[in-house]
């Protein structure tokens, strides 16, 4: 493979700078006392700690998971910081008096907070390191009687709710990284969409790490009742340490008869340099529960950061006639790993589920999907469709599929289809001896690629979605 | 459990009552006395210009079994109801008059047909006066083809050396150089039944840049005819496609349902040629389709397809297998299957693509209908892909009509019954309508509806 | 026909590949109006003398020159050689997942057109203009909406070739092994398909390998190569004496020469 499929993949990362702000950390390291002192620091009422208490005490006798097709430095947990915020950490009421800092680093991403010029048909939660430092149009939302807020506020404002739902998708010993997080989460967001409302806009979080030593354990909650839709997307990225920040976060979606969640992450978490040094170790936990009868879950994924990945977003199916989905594009260039995919449990009646999966790997990278479909022994007329396409550019990159299907029901339909393709040189002359460009080249096939997936995206979203890919891969190919 | 009638492979009636003798046998050694009992009955004067392949392959076949279900190739199709069974010579001298074949002529190869009953030659019933520039005919027929016959890869496959060291005639068809068969050619093997066992066998050879349609056809005599709807027929198939040559190959299985069919096609492939085989199965009590294809030089095309239908008991196997050698090499399967009743469809599909097979494509599909609770499928993609530059994709689906299609043919007024024909007919058809013959798309229509009525 | 413009003149070209010298000293003059064909055993050169003509990266050219209406073509980039009226019809045409082949089609066609100073043609019109080609090649229309040559059969995507090259109207088309592989039908339609493109201001470069071709398209010039160069060049009857005879025969009588 020429140098040129090389140099369009490696283009610099434009999040990469940090910003100069006096923060609070706590020491390094994590025991019972730093767990108390999070709850304490968070002024949280006595049902949380028990929670992070029962989570740690569980996380002490679990054993770090090997299975992915992940290769990585031992974590150190004890060189983690696991509590940083901004000084002048009080909520403020008025954007006017956040940080101007902190508001021109959110301008800096693209994501402009003050009343001015934020974006209007989208609220924003913003996280920077441990802490929400503003969540925009609460107001405006909570006249729908739709909360969103950050989950410290949800904890003390909204406690019933959060100790009947929280740790209900994902029970605290559900696997390593979601007990450490259940222990030591120090923020996120917390929706709640009553009954019979539909949403009036997008919501969003973004989340930010700044500090080179903090790990971020984001815990985030959705809860829409009866009869209500909503839809959700969530962006990260990080400033470039040529050390590792691991981020494991839990996220719970909750959905009641005929609600509808829509919850779309576009990660572009720092992932390292093109030698693999530095970048953010991504262990996260993702589920969705359809409870309610004709609920809806839909998961949409653009991964394209992260030095290692580790996140398989799924759905319990309980609910007769239930949906979940699954679309994902993850990108990988360089050094970078990704295990990916999804888990779809088929527990209820006609259930049914789509898993489109997109995976494109370039560089020296590896990128496989995941998957498990499974249906009950009552989930009678269940239906499940997958595709997992992968796309190698270049000769050293690695693509894999692992489907697991379990099947326990006779009458359920379960389809799988898996491709492999490659882009290479000969590719590209193809299209350039039709007089196209190199760089309309590889937009076209990378946009072709991952169309069904961005199909799904909010639109303002897509587009982004799409350049953010473009540049991730300029140079990658040719 | 077993009695000693079941377990008997002799045909001598002293032997059958030898149940001492009989009773200590053990499974291996019943299906190796099978074997040699199959050979030694099938056995004919064979043709003389093979006479040393024959020979050989008979010696071959004195050291091999019937395979069980231990052996992974046979592991979804128990063979133990022909190991149980009785069969007889088939001495090719049954006569079949031209009316008993009637039903089976298609009007659009009407004059191009070859006709082999019991696995021999009937000249009364053939007609070629309208096939064009192509050579069909019987081992008289074989001159220059003859160097191919059992040469292909697979042809030391247990059924496939029984057929080779028992064939008594071979059906030729020779397409010269750059010649365009514009015809299809019609080979309709016709067993009589009466627990006859018959190795028809078949060698094509499409030279360079040729083009040839060829309907290789089993069917069994009616009971009006004088059928009784049993017997067996091992058949083997070996064809040749040269540089740039095209062949299509449609292999239709219509025997009576209380007989075995076990059948080979064997393919090899030069640079540029292009083979498409569209195998039916919906005849016989077990059928078995070995179908595989060797590619042999660069820009082979493979397209393989098949539709099995089982009903009743019936239990239909397909195993295919490609092996590419070259790069730049494309295949595309698309097989289905129809259950309803107790029947059972089994369906393995290799891909192997080894390092030097680079840009490449193959595709695999696989779709099954079950109409019944107690039918079955398996299925079993075998991809062994070495080469890293290729494009490979499998799938497999196994589902029931769906409610919610009938429902919507229903609200249009079409009522239940039609609404469910109409979604089979239609999942039948993607594979019916690559058939080159209207008559024969249209029969096996009417077979699909007549035979899936009970799952109505 | 001594008159006419001089379309392509390769003298000399010698390419390698990886360091492996595969072309060695080719010379080639191909005039308005004209049809050539080359023929010769497989691994002889010929799909690397179109790859090298049309720009293909991995090969270096160490020697000669090629002139495309006079001007330096080696110097091109392979999609400014494209715009510019080069035209390959490739032996393995490639699959490109996700891109339609409507859109694909447009892109380059557009590309062809601003490099002749015409106007981009929206996708409203472009419909109309494929519509046209698509009859020169008996497509179905359907073919517009799947992925560039994914899931197409050999025959489809050669059909796929010659619409691109009906479509862009080049002034050179070189089409290498385009009938191989190809039913009857097919070669039929393909070959209308170029005969269609063919006029007495464009040329035509085939590359075959099977006399078959000949049936259908007159060729002016056939040219054998081996080893990296052209060692024979005739009228059409010499591709019949090849057919015939085999590349032994010019084994024979190359080995015959020398001695
Ligand atoms: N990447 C490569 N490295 C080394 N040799 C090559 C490469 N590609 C092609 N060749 C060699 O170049 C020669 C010419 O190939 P090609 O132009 O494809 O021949 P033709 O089209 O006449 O069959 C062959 O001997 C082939 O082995
Ligand atoms: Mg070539």
């Amino acid at each position: 493979m020429s140098a040129s499929v090389q140099t369009l993949v490696n283009q610099p990362y434009k999040y990469g700078f940090v910003t100069d702000i006096e923060t609070v950390k706590i020491p390094k390291g994590l025991n019972e006392e730093v767990v108390r002192l999070i709850s304490a620091k968070k002024e949280e009422p006595e049902f949380m700690l028990d929670f992070r208490l029962k989570a740690y005490r569980k996380w002490l006798t679990m054993a770090e998971p090997d299975w992915a097709a992940l290769g990585y430095p031992e974590i150190d947990y004890q060189d983690i910081v696991y509590y940083s915020a901004p000084k002048a950490q009080e909520k403020k009421q008025s954007l006017d008096e956040v940080d101007p800092a902190l508001l021109e680093t959110f301008e800096k991403l693209g994501l402009p907070l003050s009343e001015q010029k934020r974006l209007t048909n989208v609220a924003v939660d913003a996280v920077f390191d441990s802490v929400s430092i503003a969540t925009t149009f609460r107001a405006d939302l909570l006249k729908h009687g739709v909360v969103f807020c950050s989950i410290s506020e949800a904890v003390k404002e909204y406690p019933e709710l959060v100790q009947k739902y929280l740790g209900s998708v994902v029970p605290v010993g559900d696997n390593y990284f979601s007990a450490l997080n259940a222990a030591v989460f120090s923020d996120g967001s917390f929706v709640y969409i009553p009954k019979g409302v539909k949403c009036p806009m997008e919501l969003s979080t973004y989340f930010r790490i700044n500090s080179a030593d903090t790990g971020q354990f984001e815990r985030t909650l959705i809860i829409a009742e009866d009869d209500s839709q909503v839809s959700y997307l969530e962006g990260c990225t990080a400033p470039m340490f040529d050390t590792n920040q691991l981020h494991a976060a839990v996220v719970e979606l909750v959905a009641l008869e005929n609600a509808d969640i829509k919850y779309s992450t576009v990660q572009n978490w720092y992932a390292g340099d093109e030698n693999g040094v530095g970048g953010i170790y991504n262990f996260v936990t993702k589920r969705g529960l359809c409870k309610g009868k004709n609920s809806k879950i839909s998961w949409t994924q653009v991964e394209t950061g992260s030095a290692i990945t580790w996140k398989y977003p799924g759905c319990v199916l309980v609910g007769d006639n239930s949906v979940g989905e699954f679309y994902s594009v993850a990108l990988t260039n360089n050094c970078q790993e990704a295990d990916t995919g999804t888990k779809m449990v088929h527990v209820g009646k006609n259930t049914r589920s789509t898993i489109i999966s997109k995976g494109i790997s370039a560089g020296r990278s590896s990128n496989s999907y995941r998957g498990l479909v499974k249906i009950g022994p009552n989930a009678e007329g269940a239906r499940n469709y997958s595709q997992c396409d992968s796309m190698l550019i270049g000769d050293n990159a690695a693509a894999n599929t692992f489907p697991y299907i379990q099947v326990q029901n006779p009458g359920a339909k379960v389809e799988h289809e898996a491709s492999t393709s490659k882009i290479g040189e000969d590719q590209l002359f193809y299209l350039m001896q039709r007089g196209i460009s190199m760089e309309d080249a590889v937009s076209m096939m990378i946009s072709g690629f991952c169309k069904d997936v961005f199909n799904q995206l909010p639109m303002e979203f897509a587009v982004e979605a799409d350049k953010l890919l473009s540049l991730k891969l300029e140079g990658a190919v040719g | 459990m077993e009695t000693v009638n079941l377990t008997s492979n002799s045909l001598s009636p002293e032997m059958q009552s030898n149940s001492d003798r009989v009773e200590k046998q053990s499974p291996a050694e019943k299906r190796a006395a099978c074997l040699q009992q199959l050979l030694e009955i099938s056995k004919t004067d064979g043709v003389a210009a093979l006479s040393e392949l024959q020979a050989h392959a008979a010696a071959l076949a004195s050291e091999l079994a019937i395979p069980s279900t231990r052996d992974e190739d046979w592991r979804f199709t128990d063979l133990s109801k022909i190991v149980a069974a009785q069969f007889v010579a088939a001495d090719g001298k049954a006569s079949v008059s031209t009316d008993a074949i009637a039903g089976f002529v298609l009007p659009e190869a009407r004059s191009s047909r070859i006709v082999f009953v019991d696995g021999v030659y009937n000249p009364e019933l053939s007609d070629l006066s309208a096939a064009d520039n192509v050579t069909v005919g019987n081992s008289d027929a074989l001159a220059t083809v003859s160097k191919h016959v059992a040469q292909l890869p697979g042809s030391e496959e247990v059924f496939t050396t029984l057929n080779t060291a028992t064939f008594a005639d071979v059906a030729v068809v020779h397409v010269a150089k750059k010649a365009i068969a514009e015809t299809p050619l019609h080979l309709l093997f016709v067993s009589t039944g009466s627990n006859r066992i018959s190795q028809p066998r078949c060698m094509v050879v499409a030279e360079a840049s040729s083009q040839v349609s060829l309907i290789e056809d089993y069917v069994s005599l009616g009971s009006a005819q004088g059928g009784d709807g049993s017997g067996f027929s091992n058949a083997v198939t070996e064809i040749v496609v040269e540089a740039n040559a095209q062949v299509e190959h449609s292999l239709i299985q219509r025997e009576a349902m209380g007989s075995f069919h076990i059948g080979k096609t064997s393919v090899i492939q030069a640079q540029d040629s292009r083979y498409t085989n569209i195998a039916v199965q919906i005849g016989a009590a077990l059928s078995r389709h070995n179908v595989e294809t060797h590619h042999q030089g660069t820009q082979v095309e493979t397209n393989l397809y098949g539709l099995a239908l089982v009903a009743g008991e019936q239990l239909a196997d397909t195993h295919s297998n490609i092996q590419y050698n070259h790069p730049h090499c494309q295949s595309d399967q698309l097989y289905k299957a129809i259950a309803t009743d107790k029947g059972r469809s089994v369906f393995s599909g290799r891909v192997g693509v080894p390092k030097l097979a680079q840009q490449t494509s193959a595709a695999q599909l696989n779709r099954n209908l079950l109409l019944s609770n107690k039918a079955r499928v398996d299925t079993k993609p075998q991809l062994e892909i070495i080469a890293d530059d290729v494009k490979c994709s499998h799938g497999a689906t196994v589902s029931q009509l769906e409610d919610d299609q009938v429902f919507y043919l229903q609200s249009r007024g079409i009522d239940r019954d039609s609404a469910q024909h109409l979604l089979i007919e239609a999942f039948a058809a993607e594979i019916l309508l690559k058939l080159p013959v209207a008559s024969l798309r249209e029969t096996l229509t009417a077979t699909v509806t007549q035979r899936t009525e009970s799952a109505i | 026909m001594g008159s006419s413009e001089v379309i392509l003149s390769v003298k000399g070209l010698t390419a390698s590949i990886n360091g492996t010298p595969i072309l060695k000293g080719v010379d080639l003059e191909v005039k308005a109006g004209e049809i050539h064909a080359i023929m010769g055993r497989n691994g002889s050169g010929k799909s690397t003398l179109s790859k090298v003509l049309a720009g293909h990266p991995a090969y270096e050219v160490t020697g000669g020159e090629v002139l495309f209406h006079g001007e330096d073509l080696l110097e091109l980039e392979p999609e400014e050689r494209a715009r510019k009226g080069v035209f390959l019809a490739f032996q393995y045409p490639l699959e490109i997942p996700g891109v339609s082949n409507l859109d694909f089609l447009r892109a380059s066609y557009n590309a062809r057109r601003k490099e002749q100073g015409l106007e981009e043609v929206d996708a409203f019109d472009f419909d109309d203009v494929v519509e046209e080609k698509l009859d020169v090649v008996k497509m179905d229309a359907a073919f517009l909406n799947r992925s560039v040559n994914e899931g197409f059969s050999g025959g489809e995507k050669k059909r796929n070739e010659i619409l691109q090259m009906a479509l862009l109207e080049p002034s050179l088309g070189i089409l290498d092994e385009t009938d191989s592989g190809l039913d009857i039908d097919a070669l039929r339609t393909v070959s209308e398909g170029v005969n269609q493109v063919a006029n007495e201001n464009n040329a035509m470069v085939l590359i075959t390998h099977y006399q078959r071709l000949l049936d259908y398209i007159k060729p002016g010039f056939v040219h054998v190569m081996y080893d990296g160069r052209i060692i024979k060049t005739g009228g059409k009857e010499l591709a019949l004496e090849l057919e015939e005879k085999g590349y032994d025969w010019i084994d024979e009588k190359l080995a015959a020469g020398v001695a």
